[in-house]
């Protein structure tokens, strides 16, 4: 098994993107399906971008093993309030000022769904929110 | 052997002069050059896109281009000239294009196209591509080689975003190859068709083309090898043939800016420059540039004119071309009728075939693979993370990988070496002090 941990600043857009790189060379070295490298990218940059959006800080742990790729991510941050609003395609709460930047199209959780072979989510507002994903390697 | 040569690339390193100093080590965009044994090396050729930066960057001039010199261009009966637009850009607002293409041919050119119309061309091609294509977006320019090459090793995802028009030095050669055999009723062979290029990397896509067996050229000699006898030939210009026949569209292929002038109804971006490339093509790889039609890719600053094989400093290049592009206007003397029918006849149709070329993975065991990375982690948590290069290699991580690789040792780290050195000191202090009688 191989594990690594990486933090996500909110707020911070000069290293928005950097971690799910990180984790894209992570999965090429190991030779993984070019089709499970851009999913897994997909979700990490995804839910990077949320983090930098929404959170405080966010602490993403990368783990894999013969069988999977587990990533968590998990935020100290404002929380989700109403969570199947948030996975509704379309949705969005981002700002005037993130939609400025590109952000904020109400994709980014349904589009992490969509993507992943599981996928849990737990939020409480006013601490954070965790993202539990998996992807199978076979 | 004074120089170290890389085959398939299109620079070598000049041991003598190279003083292992790992500035280029430290420039290179994809961490491709080593420095063993005091001296520079390509050491991880397979990451190595051609784009040039050692080059820029080499204080000692060690890294010098694979690109021809005059001296080479013998055994050929028709020698045949294809400048780069940027070398419009070269010579100051007192020579225009066409006095640049009759210069070319005081100096021993036979025969000199203007590649700036070629260019035309293939933007008429790639506005048609785009209207009847519309599944793939962006599509991706082809003509940068170094582009091409990062997208094979490192976006192979994006592959069959690159756009399948030939670029305008391959259509050109190919025009004037076949027009010169016909008139003069001489074999191929006996024509030498050579790019005047800004950068290396233009060597390499003719010597070693990718996704495809044989470029249409011979070779590519360097602007600035040619600058000084053109500068002489242009003072000496008799002749007024009409050359130039490209307007402001094909000129402004040089600053990486033609599609913004040639296609006006697709929306596209210029992007140059290797980091600001990387990060675009991490965005489409992200899908997050849908909506645009086409990238318009250099991986050097400012386009063609920041090549590292220029005179020109590029920003007063790039004013020159600015005042091209006003002088000669937007309207392309290219009839769009015969480019259809071209395009219906797939003439100006790319043919490659591209391939990944993904480096090589730790190790094909998906389990050894694991060992091997969480291996690399342990010595990227022991080494310091100062990112000096001391070592050899570009980064600490990179560092801890050679290390797993076997290719060097954690003793390499100076500062791991300075722990060793203490620790010794301390051995010896400690000896000495419990002899001393204070």
């Amino acid at each position: 098994m191989f594990k690594k941990v990486f933090r996500v600043e909110g707020g911070n857009f000069q290293k928005a993107g950097s971690v799910s790189k990180q984790i894209k060379k992570i999965l090429k070295q190991l030779n993984l399906d070019g089709e499970l490298i851009w999913r897994a990218m997909i979700i990490a940059y995804e839910a990077e971008i949320n983090a930098v959006l929404y959170a405080h800080e966010c602490q993403v742990s990368l783990e894999i093993t013969a069988e999977k790729i587990y990533m968590r991510f998990k935020d100290k941050g404002p929380g989700i309030p109403d969570i199947s609003l948030a996975m509704t395609e379309g949705y969005s709460t981002a700002t005037r000022a993130m939609r400025e930047r590109g952000f904020g199209a109400g994709l980014g959780l349904p589009n992490i769904r969509k993507t992943s072979d599981h996928f849990e989510i737990t939020s409480t507002v006013g601490v954070g929110t965790t993202l539990d994903i998996d992807l199978f390697l076979n | 052997m004074k120089y170290l040569t890389h085959s398939s690339h299109s620079i070598m390193i000049d041991k003598e002069l190279c003083t292992g100093c790992v500035v280029c080590t430290l420039a290179c965009p994809v961490q491709a050059i080593r420095v063993r044994d005091g001296k520079a090396e390509v050491n991880k050729s397979e990451l190595c896109i051609d784009c040039g930066e050692c080059l820029r960057v080499c204080p000692e001039q060690a890294v010098k281009s694979m690109t021809l010199h005059a001296e080479d261009l013998t055994g050929y009966k028709v020698l045949v000239a294809l400048p780069s637009p940027a070398l419009y850009a070269q010579f100051g607002d007192l020579y225009t294009p066409n006095d640049i293409l009759l210069a070319l041919r005081k100096i021993g050119f036979h025969k000199v196209c203007d590649l700036a119309l070629n260019c035309e061309m293939v933007l008429i091609a790639i506005g048609e591509y785009l209207r009847s294509h519309t599944a793939v977006r962006p599509m991706l320019s082809n003509f940068c080689p170094a582009v091409t090459r990062l997208i094979l090793k490192n976006y192979p995802k994006l592959i069959d975003h690159i756009i399948p028009i030939e670029t305008p030095r391959e259509i050109a050669a190919d025009q004037m190859r076949r027009k010169i055999m016909r008139e003069r009723g001489i074999e191929s062979g006996e024509i030498g068709v050579f790019h005047i290029t800004p950068c290396p990397a233009k060597m390499i896509s003719i010597t070693d083309p990718v996704g495809v067996e044989k470029s249409n050229l011979d070779g590519a000699i360097a602007i600035r090898d040619l600058y000084v006898r053109l500068r002489k030939a242009l003072k000496e210009i008799e002749d007024d043939w009409i050359l130039q026949k490209s307007s402001g569209v094909g000129i402004s292929w040089a600053t990486g800016q033609a599609s913004m002038r040639g296609l006006p109804s697709m929306t596209s971006l210029s992007v140059t420059g290797v980091g600001d490339v990387i990060q675009i093509l991490d965005d489409v790889e992200a899908e997050h540039l849908g909506d645009v039609d086409y990238l318009e890719l250099s991986i050097c600053p400012g386009g063609c004119v920041g090549g590292p094989l220029v005179v020109q400093n590029k920003h007063v290049a790039a004013s020159h071309i600015a005042n091209l592009v006003e002088q000669y206007g937007v309207r392309s003397r290219v009839d769009p009728r015969k480019i259809e029918r071209q395009l219906e006849q797939t003439y100006l149709l790319d043919q490659k075939k591209f391939l990944p070329q993904e480096p090589e993975p730790l190790d094909t065991d998906l389990t050894r693979a694991l060992e091997k990375m969480a291996k690399i982690e342990e010595y990227r948590s022991l080494l310091p993370g100062r990112q000096c290069g001391a070592c050899g290699a570009p980064s600490c991580e990179a560092l801890a990988e050679d290390i797993v690789k076997g290719e060097a040792h954690l003793s390499d780290c100076i500062f791991e070496r300075i722990k060793e050195l203490e620790h010794a000191l301390e051995g010896d202090r400690g000896g000495v002090e419990s002899g001393d009688p204070e």
